[in-house]
């Protein structure tokens, strides 16, 4: 049974993964929106002081994340609905768990081809000659907040699927939700780019920062099956 | 013409409103005036219970999402979007009775603070919840896709709750639920203390009415469908 579901598991990654390398456009798509996002940021901001030079790189690489996310996130589903795929996999003995776990994954995957480029481009615009901000714990603290934001991507992804209104409602409930996941890690992302703060407080928005993972990855495999269950 | 549980509902939100108006009256004559604020701190007997009832809704909404995602039932769903939109009239009270106080006493009306922020982000969620009932037929799908975000919401709400803890925040710290206990004037605890009780038990009122509103519009919605098909 569990070799099955690990089985279905592969399947429906390796399904995903083709799904989206047959269209590029859908895999480059947010990292130009977010390349876009940062020189719009970066022209509005101007010259910024070198004190504020950590807390604005922050503000705008992961709010430019978030968008660039946002917009990966909500057509997740939208292969499988254009063919139908997602009612068929519903009525199909697929795991509700291995369907969610396949997705999620995914999600990783994509999120992790936007999120990585945008801090890099964020860097290399903000830094100065004696300030340099790529820093390899930010990058590690945006895959733990990729993890949340992901888990909830792929629940109201299938949430929205069959909404009137989807376009305007996914961010609407995205925005909000996701709130706690991104203050954790931009204090988290903050205090390792300042330097000199006490670790206790380091590990204070990481446990935040995990917590929500946590919870929302649970809830995520919870609630999936109850969303997909037609019975 | 009416029918007992009709009756019983207006005498019972006749007294619940009796009950607020004396909460109040309590407000401005029983409990004294501020040493620091002065008059105007006075809002927070309304303040304080509004944003205890707009959590307390979210719990309700939550517990209402499980039910209703257990049985697949439309109609406990129906209490649950009772139970939202109550939650939202009260976190919109929060934030316009917070600013209110806000403007003599912080010299602003509105500030980026933590629980600010986190409480009007309960409204947007609120909204959401709201938009996305109205955006789905009824149906088993959507009593499925609410309950879920039902649930989602109430998992932010520790984070409001915490964040004047977690953040340094102008919104003072917890002072009513707090180590080493309260350090109110008695008088004003409990001023507090019942409008909470008057507040949470006025909110169930607004709940059960509303909700049987909803009932009821399902049930002519869909015996005027049953009409029109003859």
């Amino acid at each position: 049974m569990m070799a099955n579901a690990w089985q279905q598991y592969r399947a429906l990654v390796s399904q995903g993964v083709r799904a989206e390398l047959a269209d590029l456009e859908r895999l480059v798509s947010p990292v130009l929106f977010a390349i876009t996002l940062l020189l719009l940021f970066a022209f509005a901001m101007g010259d910024v002081d070198d004190s504020l030079r950590i807390r604005v790189y922050l503000a705008e690489t992961m709010l430019t994340a978030l968008f660039a996310l946002q917009v990966s996130f909500a057509r997740l589903f939208e292969p499988d609905r254009q063919d139908r795929v997602f009612d068929l996999l519903r009525t199909y003995p697929v795991s509700h768990t291995a369907l969610f776990l396949a997705k999620y994954s995914l999600i990783l995957i994509l999120g992790t081809a936007t999120m990585i480029p945008t801090l890099v481009f964020g860097a290399f615009l903000n830094q100065t000659a004696n300030q340099h901000l790529f820093s390899w714990s930010v990058v590690g603290i945006s895959l733990l907040a990729l993890a949340g934001l992901g888990a909830l991507g792929v629940l109201l992804s299938a949430m929205t699927l069959k909404a009137n209104a989807r376009q305007i409602l996914y961010p609407l409930l995205y925005f909000p939700l996701t709130a706690p996941v991104l203050l954790a890690a931009v204090q988290s992302s903050r205090l390792c780019l300042d330097g000199g703060r006490a670790a206790s407080d380091i590990k204070a928005w990481l446990g935040l920062l995990l917590g929500f993972d946590c919870i929302y990855v649970t809830l995520g495999i919870l609630l999936f099956t109850e969303l997909v269950d037609e019975s | 013409m009416f029918s007992v549980e009709d009756k019983r509902e207006f005498y019972a939100g006749a007294l619940l409103q009796f009950l607020v108006l004396a909460h109040w009256l309590g407000a401005f004559y029983y409990a004294p005036v501020d040493i620091h604020q002065g008059q105007v701190y006075r809002i927070m007997f309304l303040h304080v219970p509004c944003a205890i009832t707009a959590f307390a809704s979210s719990l309700g909404l939550c517990i209402f999402s499980i039910i209703g995602l257990r049985q697949r039932s439309e109609s406990v769903m129906a209490w649950a979007k009772a139970t939202a939109e109550v939650g939202l009239l009260f976190t919109i009270l929060t934030l316009a009775t917070g600013s209110i106080w806000g403007r003599p006493t912080w010299g602003t009306w509105w500030t980026w603070d933590a629980r600010l922020t986190t409480t009007f982000l309960l409204a947007l969620l609120y909204a959401g919840y709201l938009l996305l009932h109205a955006s789905m037929p009824a149906g088993p799908g959507r009593v499925r896709v609410c309950a879920v975000l039902g649930i989602l919401i109430f998992a932010d709400v520790p984070v409001i709750y915490k964040s004047v803890t977690w953040w340094r925040t102008l919104h003072q710290p917890p002072s009513i639920i707090r180590e080493g206990g309260s350090t109110m004037d008695p008088e004003i605890l409990w001023t507090i203390v019942v409008g909470i009780v008057i507040m949470c038990l006025y909110s169930s009122w607004m709940v059960r009415v509303r909700g049987r509103n909803i009932l009821l519009t399902g049930q002519l919605e869909a015996a005027s469908f049953e009409q029109l098909n003859g």
